[in-house]
């Protein structure tokens, strides 16, 4: 055996972040630890990469035991850790950050020629296409994530930990991601993939470990299991199915005529000739990659950023370069793309954070003077009906996990009952409950006859709940599919800039 | 409990610095061959040891209290006004001149000198703020730099034309008001004035506005995350005008009920020299801006300055003893600036190595 963790604990006051885990990796073996949010996957990894010591249990590498205190000893022991947000240098090539803190010397000098050579002969080896001399800034996120890999390899790994390495891909790229992840184990590299995308894990893994509150639930042959057993361990129940009944598509909610946004300085199209609707009782989802005109959209539609041209309307009122106020007043609720940067202060308390699209109604206020006890009952009412998971209502925001902000996020925006919803990127990065919690919610308000706007870059997330799909690439809608004729493989290509072809 | 728990470590920080303080100032105590006990006891009864000492403390406290108060409402929006100084300079040179010129007196002639003098100290204020909407001064700088303007101008204006000639040289000052402007005592023969339950009313009112109120809500929610407040509809123009014309008008008050009830004119670097407005600025700070909290460390403040000349009649540590302790609270404030900085970088770090 390669690696082993034996009754792993970490304790962190009266908390058990991890309880009696064991855990081993064979030579060759890509093994993924999939789990909730919370479910101690991180906690885990940082034990073996040194980040945190363990309160009970060993960890042995090749039959020897070893205390590992720090990332530089998990490195001499062969084991290398690919981060979720890369930590490269983007104003160095990609040679320079590969073999930074090791470079090839001549002399005292850094030996660039020599680096660049390695660094092209590494890459060879494992079938990883880049650029030696390029610089970082100028490489897309894929290549970036492959110059991670190879600094990895090129410390000398031959366990490599990749934590949720395809969240920032494109479909395309997590396929070139998989093939070099089986490359790797071929040429005798040993993978851990931390991830919570089980169709990724049935397609690349051969074990995989199920973690749920800190403990194994799962230890299984990838062969020998599914998707659906998968998530029942993950979440410890069945998930249920979805089920979307018809529902008559009525008047159009939101339309978009000619919509187009320049750039002050550069003068360039952000957006270019959009156009569509969404009508009462449909959920229609833009599929893209993110920074592809998503986020300028979202902000033109909420009242966050000046049209240059053309028109929308929200609910037959023109809306178009109204006030965010005017335009919520209006029929807008709005689920932003970033939870903490726009969806709430997270000092501020729940009770606060829930107020915001209400507390101007009547209701909560008199004359300006706020009904702190109708509020209060109100933000636990909300509590409750959601479930959100918070000890009070006085709790600061920051202290929620991720999906539980997400899902007051999306409560105080449902609760309105406006025509309409803007849903950005509404489950990114929460885990599978909170995820389902949220596309039943979004299902509902179109039972309901509301229109939904669905923005993710989860290309699975529009597949499974949208009625119609628009797909951006550079600022423009380059495609639309119904649900019956939509598939992946469509989309991933327009996705990635190539041509639609017809019939 | 979680709000006990949480209110609780929120009077932590403020309470260990004044403890700290308090520790260092013992030792300066000691390097003066003083007792530690004795000159603490002597502080005291400087500033609470009987009715008149204790009165003259809440006197001292007034401006600080006021010109925290408009800090601390600037700051809970998100602002940082470090104008108070001006501020309260043309309140208090401008209630001195309005008060003079009326052709009448009594109460109606005080509201209408304080009322001038607040408009003006928040016309100020507002200014800064436009500039910043307009063309994107920084208003922690256009509010420092203000400072400046306002305090010589307003030495300018007791130097020349409204200058009280009838007494030859000294320090430059204006007439001194009619008796029927001048502020009650609030107690025969003691310093303190009227302004002193002014003070105390706009902390209140304060505290009920910022907790209480839609505006309070979204002075809070933009202070706390602009975006979040934007993304909400709150217009972030018209809080900020707002709320930096409360913090000027505030400050401007502080100017105007000293030179109606303490001074009784406005002489020149009576309201700069003893620092007013960033001991005020300091309680702001050590309270949170919390409008209660920063009255009760107005208090502390101006306590520590009383008590200190108290120390210096008594007992051989000179009165700069206010200054060491004030001196470390500062520290502490910019510590706890840092430390939240620091922090937030660790925690940044943090996330690289976080799965979702």
């Amino acid at each position: 055996m390669l690696l082993e963790l034996t009754g792993i604990t970490k304790k962190y006051g009266d908390f058990f972040a991890n309880k009696k885990i064991d855990f081993s990796l064979e030579e060759n073996e890509i093994h993924a630890i999939v789990g909730e949010n919370g479910a101690g996957k991180t906690t885990l990894m940082r034990m073996l990469y040194g980040m945190e010591t363990p309160t009970e249990g060993s960890i042995s590498v090749r039959g020897i035991k070893h205390k590992i205190n720090n990332p530089n000893e998990a490195i001499k022991l062969g084991i290398g850790m690919v981060h979720q947000h890369f930590m490269l240098f983007p104003s160095f090539t990609i040679a320079e950050n590969i073999v930074f803190h090791h470079e090839p010397k001549k002399g005292i000098l850094y030996n660039r020629k020599k680096a660049e050579e390695e660094v092209a002969i590494l890459a060879k080896k494992y079938g990883m296409n880049i650029d030696p001399s390029q610089l970082i800034s100028d490489a897309p996120v894929g290549v970036q994530q492959r110059v991670e890999i190879l600094k990895v390899l090129y410390q000398g790994a031959d366990i490599i930990i990749l934590d949720e390495p395809t969240a920032v891909l494109t479909p395309l790229e997590v396929k070139d991601l998989l093939i070099s992840l089986r490359n790797l184990s071929k040429q005798g590299k040993s993978i851990i993939l931390i991830t919570h995308k089980l169709n990724e894990v049935m397609q690349v893994t051969d074990r995989v470990t199920v973690l749920r509150d800190g403990q194994v639930t799962g230890s299984l042959k990838t062969k020998e299991t599914d998707t659906g057993h998968l998530s029942k361990l993950m979440v410890g129940r069945e998930l249920a199915k979805k089920e979307k009944t018809e529902v008559k598509v009525g008047a159009s909610i939101l339309s978009i005529e000619h919509l187009n946004i320049i750039e002050n300085s550069s003068k360039k199209k952000l957006l270019e000739d959009i156009n569509f609707q969404v009508k009462a009782g449909e959920i229609v989802g833009i599929a893209g990659v993110s920074g592809n005109g998503q986020s300028e959209l979202i902000a033109a539609i909420t009242g966050l950023l000046q049209v240059n041209e053309g028109s929308i309307h929200l609910a037959d009122i023109d809306i178009t370069n109204l006030s965010v106020r005017q335009i919520r007043e209006a029929g807008l609720a709005h689920i932003p793309e970033d939870r903490y940067l726009w969806g709430s202060a997270k000092t501020a308390s729940v009770e606060d954070n829930l107020m915001m699209t209400e507390y101007r109604k009547k209701a909560f206020q008199k004359n300006g003077i706020l009904h702190t006890n109708v509020i209060r009952k109100f933000a636990k009412e909300t509590i409750n009906k959601f479930s959100i998971k918070t000890t009070s209502q006085e709790e600061s925001a920051q202290n929620l996990s991720g999906g539980n902000l997400q899902k007051l996020i999306a409560a105080r925006e449902i609760q309105q009952n406006t025509p309409f919803l803007l849903a950005a990127e509404p489950t990114r990065g929460v885990d599978i409950g909170a995820m389902e919690f949220i596309h039943e919610q979004l299902l509902m308000k179109r039972n309901n006859g509301d229109g939904v706007l669905l923005i993710s870059s989860e290309l699975s997330e529009i597949l499974s709940i949208a009625d119609r799909v628009l797909v951006m690439f550079e600022g423009k809608i380059v495609g639309e599919f119904t649900q019956a004729d939509v598939s992946d493989e469509k989309i991933s290509l327009l996705m990635a800039g190539g041509k639609h072809e017809q019939g | 409990m979680n709000k006990v728990k949480n209110s609780a470590s929120k009077m932590m920080q403020p309470l260990l610095a004044i403890v700290v303080g308090l520790i260092v100032g013992a030792i300066a105590m000691v390097l003066a061959g003083e007792s530690v006990l004795n000159t603490y006891h002597e502080m005291w009864k400087g500033a609470f040891g009987n009715f008149y000492f204790f009165t003259s403390t809440l006197e001292r406290s007034i401006p600080i209290i006021l010109a925290g108060l408009g800090v601390a409402f600037a700051f809970r929006a998100g602002f940082f006004n470090l104008g108070a100084e001006g501020q309260l300079v043309l309140g208090a040179v401008t209630t001195a001149i309005v008060v003079v010129y009326l052709p009448f007196t009594g109460v109606i002639a005080i509201i209408i000198a304080i009322f001038s003098g607040m408009v003006i100290a928040g016309l100020w204020s507002f200014f800064a703020g436009w500039m910043e909407q307009r063309f994107q001064i920084n208003l922690l700088i256009s509010t420092l730099l203000l400072n400046y303007i306002a305090v010589l101008f307003a030495g300018y204006l007791v130097s020349e034309p409204f200058r009280d000639t009838s007494s030859a040289g000294g320090v430059p000052q204006s007439v001194m008001i009619n008796d029927a402007v001048k502020l009650p005592a609030l107690f025969e023969g003691t310093n303190l004035h009227m302004g002193f339950i002014f003070a105390v009313v706009a902390t209140i009112i304060l505290a009920f506005i910022i907790k209480r109120t839609t505006f309070g809500y979204e002075v809070r929610m933009l202070g706390q995350n602009r975006f979040f407040a934007q993304y909400g509809g709150i217009n972030r123009k018209k809080v900020m005008f707002t709320s930096m014309l409360i913090s000027g008008m505030l400050a401007g008050l502080g100017g105007g009920v000293e030179v109606l009830g303490m001074h009784y004119r406005f002489i020149e670097g009576a309201l700069t020299t003893p620092q007013f407005a960033w001991t005020g600025l300091m309680a702001a700070l050590l309270a949170n801006s919390n409008p209660i909290g920063t009255a009760v460390m107005a208090i502390f403040l101006a306590a520590l300055d009383t008590g200190s000349l108290g120390v210096e009649r008594n007992t051989d540590v000179p009165n700069a003893i206010s200054d060491i302790i004030q001196a470390v609270l500062i520290i502490f404030i910019s510590a706890r600036f840092t430390f939240t900085f620091l922090k937030l970088k660790k925690k940044e770090g943090k996330k690289h190595g976080k799965s979702i």
